[in-house]
């Protein structure tokens, strides 16, 4: 089985590089190694999961600085509909990791704080 | 596991004509029982998580001691921890209401505790009120099997059965639905035939009138993540009400509340059980409707009327670029169908309203506090970081409690500093001779300082019945 190193990075400063098989989840990978992400229906319905990729190994940078829309897509394989993301959100590099499996080295950023920044405070 | 011990000879028998029959299962005869035997709340068992934070624990279900004459008032006496990460409580329910008085040998004994999230349901014995225990885990693949997810409102039906309103399907899509439980806490099944309604949120029903009202929140997928102005223009939330046959489980009429009716939640039937009148607010809207079943209309169908009869004002605030709506999150009935208290959480609000006439609610008085606007922003040196969310009543009407937490990712997304702070419960009193509300400064429950770290409160029951779950026949 093709595995892939992904590097999860916490908003502290803390990395975990884990080999994850492309038949297995990013969250589930995590979890057998005793990391805590945070979760919630772990059905892509719900967002709590949500991860951002910071990098996709070989994949270049648009002018804005985020990853190639469609190395965002080669590097994520979904095994249910993502249906908690938007496609402003899927363009911007989110990946739900409850349901994601990689097809590609890559960094994503994860803790709770990266579900808050789906959706602002409409009124401020 | 079950707590029916009905005799198979022996027919439950209840006369709607006499009040006073003698009781014999869980509950109370009447409201007015209620209020009279029911003696003052000493525990309060109340929905707190973590889901959806860095915190490695499980949401819990807190026992909080009421009793002033205690030495641990206002402490969490008791943590009930379940057994996964990622539930979400929210709301729950008993296994057996005052609905099921007549029932011999049924006890209030069950607590019915879903994960909004996970769609896993718990069921928690609380035969010992202070030191409940798990009984029992109905797992999120078997409520798949019913296309149902996201389980909200839970009401014991007459007769041990319990009935949970489902948000959404198996993928977190509409439609939603209702799931039956039976009196071993083994899913019966669905309730109504599936596609009655789209989207579901809360519900009550009024079984001597035959009648059920449920309300709309909107798709899993829409208001999981947080809440999104486009979704709103999409016309992705709610803003109808449903009026369904109670026996069939069919829907007979349901009224579009319009523009002003955007996002109706929580939906209460005053409590005589004669009563055709009730009260749905609308969150968005910020608005309450009064509705009633017009004994002159022509024709089965169209027979409940709403019309709108309280209106809050969006108010402007110098930090925010836009009028901020008061979000009215939750509403009850006092048991004796005098009053109407609701919050609205991001004005940072408690109210109440005299609806001795219900189609012309009379504001009686409010409580700033808490929120984006509230007068009293910390109590005991405690800063309040979201509004008033979800109440609680005392039986007699006289004690008025709240939690400040609305749901992890719009908490997230409105009062970011919950999650570092934790909820807080708070308590009013109220005079209902007066018709006022006094802030209880002495009263401060704290989920700032739990063991694994902060956490958030939503929905509160007292052990033996309260506003918000009782039924009668
Ligand atoms: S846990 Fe709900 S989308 Fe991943």
């Amino acid at each position: 089985m093709t595995s892939h190193d992904v590097t999860l990075e916490w908003p502290d400063g803390r990395t975990l590089t884990l080999a994850v098989d492309e038949d297995e989840t990013i969250l589930g990978a995590a979890e057998c190694d005793g990391a805590v992400l945070p979760y919630g229906c772990r059905t892509g319905a719900c967002g709590t999961c949500s991860g951002r990729l910071l990098e996709v190994e070989g994949a270049e940078r648009d002018a804005d600085g985020t990853i190639d829309a469609c190395a965002v897509d080669d590097a994520i394989a979904y095994r249910r509909l993502s249906r908690a993301l938007k496609d402003r959100h899927r363009a911007a590099g989110y990946v739900l990791l409850c349901i994601a499996s990689p097809r590609a080295d890559c960094r994503i950023a994860v803790g709770s704080s990266v579900h808050t920044e789906l959706v602002d405070n409409p009124w401020k | 596991m079950s707590d029916a011990s009905t005799p198979d000879d022996a027919e439950p028998s209840h006369d709607h004509e006499h009040h006073h029959h003698r009781l014999e299962g869980p509950g109370y005869a009447t409201p007015q029982a209620a209020i009279e035997e029911g003696g003052r709340e000493k525990l309060a068992y109340v929905m707190s998580l973590y889901v959806g934070t860095d915190v490695d624990a499980p949401d819990f279900v807190a026992v909080v001691d009421l009793d002033p004459d205690s030495e641990t008032y206002c402490e969490i006496v008791d943590r009930i921890e379940l057994p996964n990460r990622g539930d979400e409580l929210h709301h729950f329910g008993w296994n057996a209401c005052s609905s099921s008085c007549h029932v011999e040998g049924l006890e209030r004994r069950h607590l019915i505790v879903p994960g909004q999230r996970s769609s896993r349901i718990h069921v928690i014995d609380a035969k010992d009120r202070r030191n409940p225990e798990l009984a029992k885990v109905i797992e999120p693949e078997e409520v798949y099997e019913y296309d149902l997810s996201a389980p909200h409102t839970v009401h014991c039906i007459p007769d041990g059965e319990i009935l949970i309103s489902m948000l959404g399907d198996a993928d977190g899509e509409l439609p939603g639905g209702f799931l039956e439980l039976n009196d071993d806490f083994e899913i019966e099944g669905r309730w109504e035939p599936p596609g009655e309604i789209e989207m579901n949120y809360d519900y009550w029903y009024q079984p001597r009138q035959n009648v059920m009202v449920s309300s709309e929140w909107g798709a899993p997928k829409t208001y999981y993540p947080g809440f999104d102005l486009e979704d709103v223009e999409a016309g992705n939330y709610g803003r109808k009400i449903h009026f369904w046959d109670w026996e069939d489980g069919t829907v007979e009429q349901t009224i579009d509340l319009g523009e002003e009716g955007q996002i109706p939640l929580e939906v209460r039937f005053l409590h005589t059980p004669e009563s055709t009148h009730g009260f749905v607010g609308a969150a968005l809207s910020s608005n309450i409707f009064h509705f009633w079943r017009d004994e002159d209309a022509t024709g089965g169908d169209e027979r409940y009327r709403a019309k709108k009869v309280i209106d809050f004002e969006p108010r402007e605030h110098e930090d925010w670029d836009m009028p901020v709506p008061g979000l009215t999150t939750d509403i009850l009935i006092s048991l004796d169908d005098r009053y109407l208290f609701g919050s609205n959480w991001l004005h940072g609000e408690v109210w109440m309203y005299d609806i001795s006439d219900p189609s012309n609610p009379r504001r009686a008085d409010s409580l700033s506090v808490g929120g984006t606007f509230g007068e009293v922003q910390e109590v005991q040196g405690r800063e309040l970081s979201a509004g008033p969310q979800m109440i609680q009543l005392s039986l007699d009407g006289e004690r008025l409690y709240w939690t400040t937490s609305l749901f992890s990712s719009w908490d997230e997304q409105f009062y970011p500093e919950e999650g570092e702070r934790g909820s807080v419960m708070l308590k009013a009193d109220v005079d209902p001779r007066k018709g006022t509300l006094e802030l209880d400064e002495e009263f401060l429950v704290d989920w700032g300082e739990c063991p694994a770290g902060p956490a958030r409160a939503h929905e509160i029951r007292w052990p033996d019945g309260d506003c918000t779950s009782d039924v009668w026949q």
